[in-house]
Order: C-alpha cells, then sequence, then structure tokens
C-alpha cells in the first residue's frame, strides 16, 4: 500500500454525496431516538479522551442515554478490545482506534462496523462530515468501507528552546543536518542539558522514525521487499540513532512520551521530537510556555513529510446497538464537541474549527500555541499517515524498526547487520498473508 | 452398632459430604480445567493477524524449537529467577532472624520492613522506573552526591538484568521474612537450651541447628517464589517491555506480546503451556527436596 498523503485538496465522493444526502434527512434527526439506552466505550485514557469525557454530561443530557466508559492505557485498551472481539462479545458499542496502527489489521478481521451509510443516513444539520479532514476520513476508510470518524490531528513535532539556542548562537533548524550542528553547539555550549531528546523505547520508536526517514526521502517497501538497507533507510536510521546515542539522555532506550515530555517540561532538554498532543502536558507548570518554540521536524533531502495521524472512533461490529453507538460517534466528533475540545490543546481534524473566532483567540493568547497550529497546519497539507510498515501485521513490523534502532543506539551491531537483521523479519511479516 | 449399621452409616456420610462439596468442586474444576483445555486446543490453531484460524498440529510447538526469541527468553527467565531467588532467600532469612530476635522492636518498625510486598507491583514498578531514571531518578542523584558515577540501570542491556532482580527482591524479600519467620517461631527452644548449655556459640548454633531445622520452611518460600519468578511479568512491563532491545524478555513478556500485541494467539498458546510446564517442573523439584530435608 502507498504511504498515505494528507492533503486537503484529495476528493472524497462517498462523503462529498454525503453532504448532499445528510441535508435531505437532518430535519427527520432526534438526538432523543436512544433515550433510555446505555452505550459503552472503551476510551485511551489519553489527553484526547480526557478531553472528551469532559463533557460526558452534556452528551447524556442531549441524547437522554447513559455513557458507560472503559478506560485503559493504551496498550492495555488493545489487549481488552481484543479479548473482546475475539469473544464476539457486545460488551463493548464504541472503541477508540489508531487506523495507521491497526486499521488493516481491525478491517480484516471485521471488528469495525461500517459507518459508511450512517455517515450518509443519520446525520445531525450541523454534524458536517465533509468538514472533517478529508484525508483521515481516506485513511479509515477500508474496502470502501469507512470504518472510523477521526476525533483529532497530530503528528511528532520539533519542541526547541529558543533561550538556549540564544544562548548558544543558533537559530531554529531548517534541515536534519542543522538540528545535528546544533545539538553538537550545544552540548559543548551548556553540557547541563540534554541537546535532543526522542523516542527510543522499542515499540515507540516507529512513530518518530518514520517522520525522519520520509523527510530523508526513504521508504519501508520498495518493489515488494523491506527496505530498510537501501542507501536511504540506512541515513535514516543511522542518522537517527546517532542523534538519540551521541546527544540523547542516558537510558534513551527506554523513553516513549512520558519521559521525553518529563525531561523537556523540566528544563533538562533543549530539543523534543514528540507529539504534538504533548502541547498540554509539556506547558505543565508554565516554566515551557515562553521558552519554547515549535515546528514541524526539519527537512531532509525529500524536504517535509511529516507523519500525521488521528486517533478515530469505531462502532464495534459486535454491538448490539449500532446506530445508538453511531449518535455518541456522531456527537464526539461534532463541530461543537472537537471546538471544545480545541480549547483543551486537542488538535481538531476540521479546518473549520480551526478557523473558529474562539478557537483563535485561544491560538492568539500565546506564541507558542500559534506555532503549534502552524506546525500542525503543515501536517494537514504534508503529511504521510505511514507510521511503520502498511501491512496488516503493522503493530510487529514496529517491534523490527525499533530493534534497528535500538541495536544502533547500543551498539550491538553494525549498521548493514542491524538493518539487515530487521529486513529479514519484516520480509516475512510483509510475505504473511 | 453393628458393623454393616456402621458401614451404612460411614457411606452415607460420604456421599453427604460429596454432595455438599460437589458445588465447590464442580466450579474448580471449571475454572481451572476449561482455561488449561481450552489454552491446549488454542496451541493447536493457527491464529492469522486478521483473526483468522485453521488447524496447525504441532507448527507451533515445532516453531517454537527453532525460535530464537523463545530461547533467549528462556534463559532471561532462568537467570532473572535464579538471582531473585538466590536474593530473596539469603536476605529473607536474615530479615526474619532480625525480626525474631529483635523483640523489641516497635510495630511501626516492623510494619515498615514487611511492607513493601503489600504494594501492588505495578505501583512498585512504576516508583522504580522513576527512581531509576538516569537522567531524572534519585538514584543517580545520590550516587552522584557522594562522588559516584551514574548508572543507566533499567535502560543498560547489561545491568538490566540485575536490576530488575533487585527491584523484584525490595518487594517480596519481606515475604520470604515472613514465611521463614513463622518457621523460626514454630522452632523447638529445647534444641537450643541443649545447645546454650553445651557452649555453642551463635554462629555454630545458627550453622548447626537453626539452618537445617529451617530448611523445609526455606524450601517452602522457595516453592512459593518460584512460581512467581518463573512467571516474571508485572515489573518488567512496567519498567522496561523487554527492553532495551530484548534483554529483558521473559518468557511470560514475550508470549504476552506475542498474543495480545501481535495477535498470534495460538503461538502464545503454546508459549504459555510450554512455561507452565517449567514452572511445574519446578514446583515438582522444590516438593521432592523438601521431602528430603523434612526432620
Amino acid at each position: 500500500m502507498k504511504a498515505r498523503m494528507l492533503a486537503t485538496h484529495v476528493a472524497l465522493p462517498v462523503l462529498a454525496i454525503a453532504a448532499a444526502s445528510a441535508q435531505a434527512h437532518a430535519a427527520d434527526f432526534d438526538w432523543m431516538k436512544f433515550k433510555g439506552k446505555t452505550v459503552t466505550f472503551l476510551a485511551n485514557n489519553n489527553p484526547v479522551a480526557q478531553a472528551l469525557l469532559t463533557y460526558k454530561a452534556d452528551f447524556e443530557k442531549l441524547t437522554g442515554m447513559t455513557l458507560k466508559v472503559d478506560g485503559y492505557q493504551e496498550q492495555q485498551m488493545r489487549q481488552r478490545l481484543v479479548t473482546v472481539m475475539n469473544a464476539n462479545s457486545d460488551e463493548v458499542d464504541v472503541f477508540m482506534t489508531l487506523p495507521s496502527r491497526e486499521g488493516e489489521q481491525f478491517a480484516a478481521a471485521g471488528w469495525y462496523g461500517d459507518l459508511t451509510a450512517m455517515a450518509k443516513n443519520e446525520v445531525a444539520k450541523e454534524y458536517d462530515p465533509a468538514g472533517l479532514s478529508q484525508a483521515l476520513l481516506k485513511a479509515a476508510t477500508f474496502g470502501g468501507k469507512l470504518t472510523s470518524m477521526p476525533m483529532n490531528i497530530e503528528g511528532p513535532i520539533f519542541y526547541y528552546r529558543t533561550d538556549i539556542f540564544k544562548k548558544c548562537g543558533l537559530e531554529a533548524p531548517k534541515t536534519i543536518k542543522e538540528v545535528e550542528a546544533a545539538a553538537a553547539k550545544i552540548k559543548a555550549c551548556d553540557s547541563a542539558v540534554t541537546p535532543f531528546v526522542s523516542r527510543g523505547l522499542k515499540p515507540a520508536v516507529a512513530y518518530t522514525f518514520s517522520n525522519m526517514l520520509h523527510n530523508i526521502g526513504g521508504s519501508y517497501i520498495a518493489g515488494g521487499k523491506s527496505n530498510l538497507c537501501s542507501a536511504k533507510g540506512k541515513e535514516a536510521l543511522d542518522t537517527y540513532s546517532r542523534l538519540l546515542r551521541d546527544f540523547g539522555p542516558p537510558g534513551v532506550v527506554n523513553y516513549s512520551f512520558q519521559q521525553i515530555s518529563a525531561l523537556y517540561r523540566g528544563g533538562r532538554a533543549a530539543m523534543a521530537f514528540e507529539s504534538s498532543n504533548e502541547l498540554r502536558t509539556v506547558m505543565d507548570g508554565g516554566a515551557r510556555l515562553k521558552d519554547t518554540g515549535l515546528l514541524p521536524f526539519p527537512a531532509g533531502e525529500a524536504g517535509q513529510v511529516p507523519t500525521t495521524i488521528g486517533w478515530g472512533m469505531a462502532v464495534s461490529s459486535h454491538s448490539k446497538q449500532p446506530e445508538a453507538a453511531w449518535y455518541f460517534v456522531q456527537w464526539a466528533t461534532s463541530p461543537e464537541v472537537q471546538k471544545k475540545m480545541a480549547l483543551q490543546g486537542i488538535a481538531p481534524p476540521r479546518p473549520s474549527v480551526a478557523k473558529d473566532p474562539d478557537y483563535r483567540k485561544w491560538i492568539d493568547e500565546e506564541p507558542v500555541r500559534r506555532e503549534w497550529q502552524a506546525a500542525l497546519d503543515v501536517l494537514a497539507t504534508k503529511g504521510s499517515s505511514e507510521v511503520g510498515y502498511p501491512i496488516v501485521a503493522n503493530p510487529e513490523s514496529r517491534e523490527f524498526i525499533g530493534q534497528a534502532v535500538q541495536d544502533l543506539i547500543l551498539k550491538q551491531k553494525p549498521i548493514d547487520q542491524a538493518c539487515a537483521d530487521a529486513d529479514k523479519a519484516l520480509d516475512a511479516l510483509i510475505a504473511q498473508k | 452398632m453393628s458393623d454393616a449399621a456402621a458401614t451404612l452409616t460411614q457411606d452415607r456420610q460420604k456421599l453427604e459430604m460429596s454432595v455438599l462439596s460437589a458445588p465447590a468442586v464442580i466450579f474448580t474444576v471449571a475454572m481451572i480445567a476449561f482455561p488449561v483445555v481450552y489454552t491446549v486446543w488454542l496451541g493447536f490453531q493457527n491464529f492469522s493477524s486478521t483473526g483468522k484460524q485453521s488447524f496447525a498440529g504441532l507448527a507451533n510447538y515445532s516453531k517454537l524449537v527453532s525460535d530464537y526469541e523463545f530461547w533467549h527468553g528462556l534463559w532471561v527467565t532462568i537467570a532473572l529467577y535464579v538471582l531473585s531467588l538466590v536474593l530473596q532467600l539469603v536476605f529473607g532469612v536474615w530479615l526474619a532472624l532480625v525480626l525474631f530476635h529483635a523483640k523489641r522492636l516497635p510495630g511501626i518498625v516492623r510494619s515498615l520492613f514487611i511492607s513493601p510486598f503489600m504494594m501492588p507491583p505495578v505501583v512498585a514498578g512504576m516508583m522504580w522506573l522513576v527512581i531509576l531514571d538516569p537522567s531524572l531518578g534519585a538514584a543517580n542523584y545520590i550516587l552522584q552526591s557522594f562522588g559516584l558515577p551514574p548508572s543507566e540501570w533499567l535502560a543498560s542491556p547489561s545491568l538490566v538484568i540485575p536490576t530488575v532482580a533487585l527491584i523484584d527482591s525490595w518487594q517480596w524479600t519481606p515475604y520470604v521474612a515472613l514465611i521463614v519467620l513463622g518457621g523460626l517461631q514454630s522452632l523447638p527452644p529445647s534444641v537450643y537450651e541443649a545447645a546454650q548449655i553445651d557452649g555453642a556459640s551463635p554462629f555454630r548454633t545458627f550453622q548447626r541447628i537453626t539452618l537445617p531445622l529451617l530448611l523445609p520452611t526455606i524450601v517452602t518460600a522457595a516453592i512459593l517464589r518460584s512460581v512467581d519468578l518463573l512467571r516474571f511479568f508485572d515489573i518488567i512491563y512496567i519498567t522496561t517491555q523487554g527492553g532495551p532491545g530484548n534483554a529483558s524478555n521473559t518468557l511470560n513478556i514475550y508470549g504476552f506480546r506475542v498474543g495480545f500485541e501481535f495477535f498470534n494467539i495460538g503461538y502464545a498458546s503454546a508459549l504459555m503451556l510450554t512455561l507452565t510446564a517449567i514452572v511445574f517442573g519446578a514446583v515438582l523439584a522444590f516438593n521432592r527436596l523438601r521431602g528430603a530435608v523434612a526432620w
């Protein structure tokens, strides 16, 4: 599967028709249609769901339904979902999903309910399905079926300390090579701070590494085979691991977003390459509000191809009340709710919300928020949702990418062996049906 | 009562006991037997990432034999098991002796000594993850305060196993100590009186009397800890998830990831059954040892 390029000009006939059809059905729409029913929502306990669930009472008041929330950390949420789905259980009506990670797999396993018809025929007047990011909707469409509605837009972005850069006589980096040069200079200029930090934990690496790979011009698959040992693949592996090994914090191989945010928020890192969702966490306490700059990750030889994904809300194919479940999905991804979530730092997957006056006022309150929005605009227009290999076994593919990076950080293998071992394992995964 | 009447009464009592205990027995067998039987069945199935299922025969078990990650996981499991068990038995006996002899120790101090094992393993793991963070953690701060070099702890492939063993030993040594303390309190005082009369030193008394008499209790503690240590999961999952690389990837962690992250339920079942067999083997071996050291 080719990398899914996100662009606001991508046409989606399905949803264009949906927009027209929705007009016809909007007049019949009744939020109270499923009054008295209980919808169970399996949520990932991340900032996106936390922001959404702040307004849980609003949904219950609007619809007369009861929302039962089953919240877990991301990995535990997936494990619960696997257990429920393998048992063909109707315990869960709605669940959060990452189409970029498990979309192919869940779609092939038949776990997603088909939202195509409901997104056309069962929509409130104000819902505006065509106003959602067309590219994220395309990324959530498998075999012609729409499987989830996007809750947010996110991707790894580049956080940097403007005060440290000024102190060390540096400008904001425009290229990957400038990032490395800046790291070297900061290491010499300010030994108390970690020059660069990003993800080193094996299953988490692919999220940030994919951005660098695409910026450099590499690809995961070429000619049906794993491509990490290509010149661009090796350059990406070498550069990413070198940045972490030579300029990253001790123990970076165990680092994911929690550790990165804590290190940067605590003023111990000069540059951090981490999710845009972490803005709220990083700014927590206010210490980094005035001395942080934000950019999409600097360009490589292929320019800027930022990783852009979004959490989605899906209806379980085993749900005994898919229409009631759809009402919750529709409410949660409506312009009104997404605007409220945006004011909590959850980037909206609707360009209209991004232009809303209240949201713009919130953005304009702090320069760092303006830069955050500007970075997200680049993600929305230029991004790729390819994180790890575009195959059904995507989660497993991320292990081998992470292993190759860790082998290089820990100097356990030379680059030729690290990429060859990864390619061998990944070729076997690609060949799996 | 005649013999026939006595036999009838006994038979009736047996029948009554069987009937009354049947619900509990049926429930217990169902709760244990069904998952085991189902897992055995799953081990002979092939589940693709898309949830499609087919009969695999012995394919999962033959894959296991040639799987490097399985053998590496087995090695990590055994290394962690041996290191942790030795630490916990040695320090558990020492702590039990301290608690036994320091009878004036305030209750609050005794409670503090034994409190770690009451903490949920997940909480313990998260706490140590923060303490041992190479950049932000207290451990390196303390080391550097004394002029010692910082360590990578859980992020070092060579140190991760000893570090995890230390975390687990911090938590479960008090549990071993409580078991051994119970054993100490049941030892007959007469042998100690005899040793005292014979002029035996404290070390000699410990070596020739206390330790041999405590061996059955120590072996019991070893059995109980073996079952947990061979299934090492919580601390590793919270702190390293089997990393760095696969340096702390025990069989349990590996099987869990194969099943729940890669959705290969069939192979994961084969892995878990193999681990279960290893645990059973260890328990049987220790049971024989306990029989050999019983007095």
